[in-house]
């Protein structure tokens, strides 16, 4: 059946799509296997922004350089009644002005040397930046992109982007399974589903929206009966991991990793809320009028990352995902305005950053445990499916290609890696209104692989040997060689 | 192998029931049964209904959630809600975008109408649709800037999908750019029917002194086997008659064939109904057969599509084979639990009467699946991707809920009632074993000597083995109660 691969997924489920657990080790279900996992004391979190994040929105041109990007940006922007063009200058009334979030350190174009600026809903990112903790990778995508959701996200999230694998499992869920067993639990999705990054079938992936809430339900009435009742319980999910066939086995392992998470992480959330009260609050006051929840759901991985690094007990998630929707801004955009759709949301995500940054600075603070240095050992990546179109249409934008990327962390180079994509009219009209993908090392204007970025994660973040990083993101053999993906060798100067 | 003249077994039964509705309620399966009902007596049966004009209506999207949740409890016509939900994750739209409970009730309305009707009906009503209209930006699509939303999930979601069953590409970006200027200057007038605004309609056609020369001719699907090089012409074949360029346009996409010369709608929309009812990975093969079997790339009469699926070999595979088992979802694992128990849940907000008092929206919030609130465009993701520790969880929590509703009433679960074994001081753990079980259609997995079956005698006993004193309330309510919990909660009752 030719379908997408997320199709697939979606439909198939990773159970059936992608094979099943090894035979269950959940005989012992309170077995924790030690972790020397490449990954070290180290944490990974990926922040998806759902939907198709505007890019020429996010990492601004704010003058021409030696180039003409400013005069480009504001004959593609400048247009309709909704109009979606940011000014240079602090702005006025309800609307700012990319002054606002404009860095004080260097911010240019390698490519045409134009200054850059943060879309003024970005404001802790500029601080971020300008305290050397934010790296931007400009023109991030790959070869003949996809403007479907679905498809595109797919490959975002398999890192596979001409399917030569052919598989629905994330690239970090092929790190993981790789080297995690079915026992271990390295790895938690911020939301009722496991995010598809995640996704792989060897190992145990928890969904938690909100650690307060993971307690294991049972009839309050009769307590001196929860014994018997989780005996039972953990008895025919035993069975359904051990002899169960197809989805019934898939369930059965997710079962009995569900009831043994709930013996441990649930606490983590009165720990927390006890201990940090300080910045319990500073991201309920980011979450503050917003209709999204990434300050909150930062707040869960933080509550998390805080137990590791303690050494609490069966706590021992390394990886984390966190969503944050409603990019797909076909309409009602908004350019500065602070009540617009893309104003409040890239002011909930860079301000809750910032304060889950300054949550585990301090929480480093006067420590010798895990907890020491601790914002040197967490990188956030943020990523969205694809950008969206160079010339809006009336107060929004329809689906483009190539966006920035940002990787947050005070073991990240700041600073600005790659090329501002081409936005020149002729070219962007030749390329359907979106930015041309390019990757000939010759073109000034050329892109950045996403495999590129996670390579260089994988190689130099977690720590992974090349050859096992080669087979994790496979190169594709019918790339034309002189546009050889593997420009950079996983080598992006990020850390 | 059969075919519409077998006739159906007790646990074949069971199965077209629960795939077709909510949950087999035992007096249904006898229907089948004590009548020997052929397969396609049964589908023709279960199939053969005038759509209701139920519409959950209310201010509150939350309470019309509960409102639609509740008529899939009471309603006979089983097949149909099953059907709107299928459709209404097909045609995904959010009121999280929408903002209007009143258009979302329309949209509801219209899947309900057209649940089983002629896909041609279908889509020119969905065209029309106000909540759709909003959800995919038809309402802001001008000739200024024609907005490809809509255009896009027309062809990739609702009817031919982006690739083909041998994986060749259905359409290009091209075809969704010149599908967006038909819908340009479709609108919603203030009593939420749509209308034509050929003021905001880009009325070029690439004739000379036409506006937006540069758009070119209104053609799409070039190359297309059913067109050919030259593609079809919509704004052509419309001519002055702006207004009919999306039916033209839908017309050629009802034409549209793959590049195996199939129709292309009719094998989407049988593969996208396979998954749903029989086969989440089904074979070219069967979704071939099904169209082949129904007429349905010339009929594209639903009811016939689904009629041939429900007598086809491949519907029952899961009866005899269990890797062919779907995983139930949300609203199917609430909405049949709450049957089987014969449970009412109490006020407008339709909260359980035990355990975490939560409302039901606020249950299937925490399943993954608030209905009128799809994640996406997309709809939810089925099968496995419905299991996880957060879902999982949410179940168990609904299935502890359910088992601790005390008290009196339709509201509460009557343990006293529900079962055919007599309340004694020697009640034999197998009877009640079977019968909580059997209830909830699973007693196959908890036959006398499975792990299964052990694991709930050792629970009733606490490991004592012997015979259980009902009479003695706490025993009764802790035990019996429990046991239908940890039933609810078992891998088995996730599946079907």
């Amino acid at each position: 059946m030719a379908l997408t691969r997320r199709q697939f997924l979606r439909r198939g489920g990773i159970a059936t799509a992608g094979g099943i657990f090894a035979p269950s080790l959940f005989g012992s279900p309170f077995l924790q296997r030690a972790m020397a996992q490449t990954i070290g004391d180290r944490y990974f979190i990926s922040l998806y922004l759902n939907g198709g994040n505007d890019g020429l929105n996010t990492v601004v041109p704010y003058d021409n350089g030696a180039g003409s990007l400013r005069t480009h940006y504001e004959a593609a922007r400048n247009s309709g009644a909704g109009g979606l063009f940011l000014d240079n200058g602090p702005g006025s009334g309800n609307t700012q002005g990319l002054d606002q979030a404009l860095p004080a350190t260097p911010f240019l174009d390698p490519n045409t040397g134009a200054q850059l600026s943060f879309h003024p809903g970005l404001q802790a990112f500029r601080d971020l930046y300008d305290a050397g903790h934010l790296a931007v990778i400009q023109g991030c995508g790959y070869p003949d992109p996809n403007l479907s959701h679905e498809v595109a996200t797919s490959i975002w999230e398999t890192g596979d982007p001409l399917g030569a694998l052919a598989t629905s499992k994330g690239w970090v869920g092929r790190h993981l399974e790789a080297e995690y067993a079915p026992t271990d639990i390295p790895a938690v999705s911020i939301a009722n589903l496991i995010a598809g990054q995640l996704q792989q079938t060897g190992t145990s992936v928890l969904a938690i929206q909100r650690l307060q809430r993971f307690g294991f339900p049972l009839d309050e009435e009769w307590d001196d009966d929860y014994a018997a009742k989780m005996a039972a319980f953990e008895a025919m999910y035993g069975d359904a991991a051990n002899t169960g066939v197809g989805t019934e086995q898939f369930i059965g392992n997710s079962g009995l990793a569900t009831s043994q998470a709930t013996e441990n992480y649930p606490q983590l959330h009165g720990d927390y809320v006890s201990e940090r009260a300080v910045f319990n609050a500073m991201y309920d006051n980011v979450a503050l009028g917003t209709q999204t929840s990434t300050a909150r759901d930062l707040r869960e991985v933080a509550k998390i990352i805080y137990g590791v690094a303690k050494g609490e007990p069966g706590i021992s998630a390394r990886f984390f995902h966190v969503a944050n929707g409603g990019y797909d801004t076909h309409s009602d955009q908004g350019g500065g305005q602070i009540d617009g759709r893309h104003y409040a949301l890239h002011r909930e995500v860079a301000s809750a950053i910032k304060v889950f940054f300054d949550d585990l600075t301090d929480m480093a603070q006067g420590q010798s445990d895990g907890r020491q240095n601790l914002p040197e050992k967490v990188c956030v990546m943020v990523w969205s499916e694809f950008s969206r179109r160079i010339i809006q249409n009336d107060n929004g934008t329809d689906h483009g290609t190539q966006a920035p990327m940002f990787l947050i962390g005070h073991g990240v180079n700041g600073g600005v890696i790659g090329n501002h994509p081409n936005i020149a009219p002729l070219v962007i009209e030749d390329h359907d209104g979106n930015t041309p993908y390019s990757q000939a090392p010759a073109d000034p204007f050329r892109s950045t692989d996403l495999r590129d970025v996670y390579g260089t994660i994988l190689k130099h973040w977690l720590n992974v040997p090349v050859p096992t990083v080669n087979a994790i993101l496979p190169v594709d053999a019918i790339v034309d060689p002189t546009n050889y993906w593997n420009v950079a060798n996983f080598d992006l100067p990020l850390f | 192998m059969g075919d519409q003249n077998s006739i159906l077994s007790p646990a074949e039964a069971r199965h077209l029931l629960r795939r077709t509705g909510f949950g087999a309620a035992q007096r249904d399966i006898e229907r089948i049964t004590d009548g020997e009902e052929t397969r396609g007596e049964a589908a023709d049966r279960l199939l053969g209904f005038t759509p209701t004009t139920f519409r959950p209506r209310n201010n509150d999207m939350e309470i019309a959630h509960n409102k639609w949740i509740k008529y899939m409890v009471r309603t006979p016509l089983q097949l149909q809600e099953k059907a709107v939900l299928f459709w209404h994750d097909h045609f995904a739209t959010s009121n999280d975008v929408v903002g209007d409970p009143h258009q979302m009730a329309a949209q509801n309305l219209t899947l309900r109408q057209h649940c089983k009707s002629d896909f041609r009906a279908m889509m020119h009503a969905i065209n029309r649709d106000p909540a759709m209209m909003d959800f995919l930006d038809t309402v802001r699509n001008r000739k200024e800037n024609p907005n490809e939303n809509y255009g896009r999930e027309v062809l990739e979601l609702f009817c031919l999908g982006v690739y083909d069953l041998d994986g060749q590409p259905n359409y290009s970006q091209d075809d969704i750019v010149q599908i967006a200027r038909a819908f340009t200057g479709w609108r919603v007038d203030q009593r939420d029917e749509a209308y034509f605004d050929v003021g905001r309609h880009d009325r070029g056609t690439g004739n000379p002194g036409d506006p937006y020369p540069e758009r070119g001719p209104k053609v799409i699907f070039k190359d297309n086997p059913a067109f050919g090089p030259a593609g079809y012409d919509y704004g052509a074949a419309a001519g002055t008659n702006y207004e009919l360029e999306i039916d033209e346009v839908m017309n050629a996409i009802f034409a549209h064939q793959d590049s195996a010369g199939r129709n292309t709608v009719a094998h989407w929309v049988a593969y996208r109904l396979i998954t749903f009812y029989a086969d989440p990975n089904p074979s070219v093969a069967y979704v071939e057969a099904m169209v082949a079997a129904s007429g349905f790339d010339t009929s594209f009469a639903v009811a016939d599509l689904l009629r041939a699926i429900f007598v086809s070999d491949e519907f029952y595979a899961p009866v005899t084979d269990p890797t062919k088992r779907s995983v139930k979802w949300p609203v199917d694992f609430v909405v049949s639990t709450l049957r089987l128990a014969e449970m009412k849940l109490r006020s407008r907000y339709q909260y359980i009467n035990g355990g975490s008092y939560d409302t039901i929206f606020d249950e299937l919030s925490n399943m993954g699946q608030t209905l009128f609130e799809p994640p996406s465009v997309f709809g939810w993701d089925w099968e496995s991707s419905w299991v996880n520790s957060s879902t999982l969880l949410a179940r168990f929590g609904f299935a502890r809920d359910v088992s601790a509703a005390r008290g009196r009433g339709k509201t509460t679960l009557r343990v006293e009632k529900l079962f055919d074994f007599a309340i004694s001081s020697n009640v034999d753990p197998d009877v009640v074993i079977d019968d909580v079980t059997k209830l909830f259609g699973v007693d196959d997995a908890f036959q006398p000597g499975s792990n299964n079956h052990d694991a709930l005698v050792d629970y009733l006993t606490d490991g004592g083995g012997g015979l259980l004193d009902f009479s003695d309330y706490e025993t009764r309510d802790k035990k019996l109660r429990g046991v239908v919990a940890l039933v609810l909660q078992s891998p088995a009752y996730m599946v079907h």
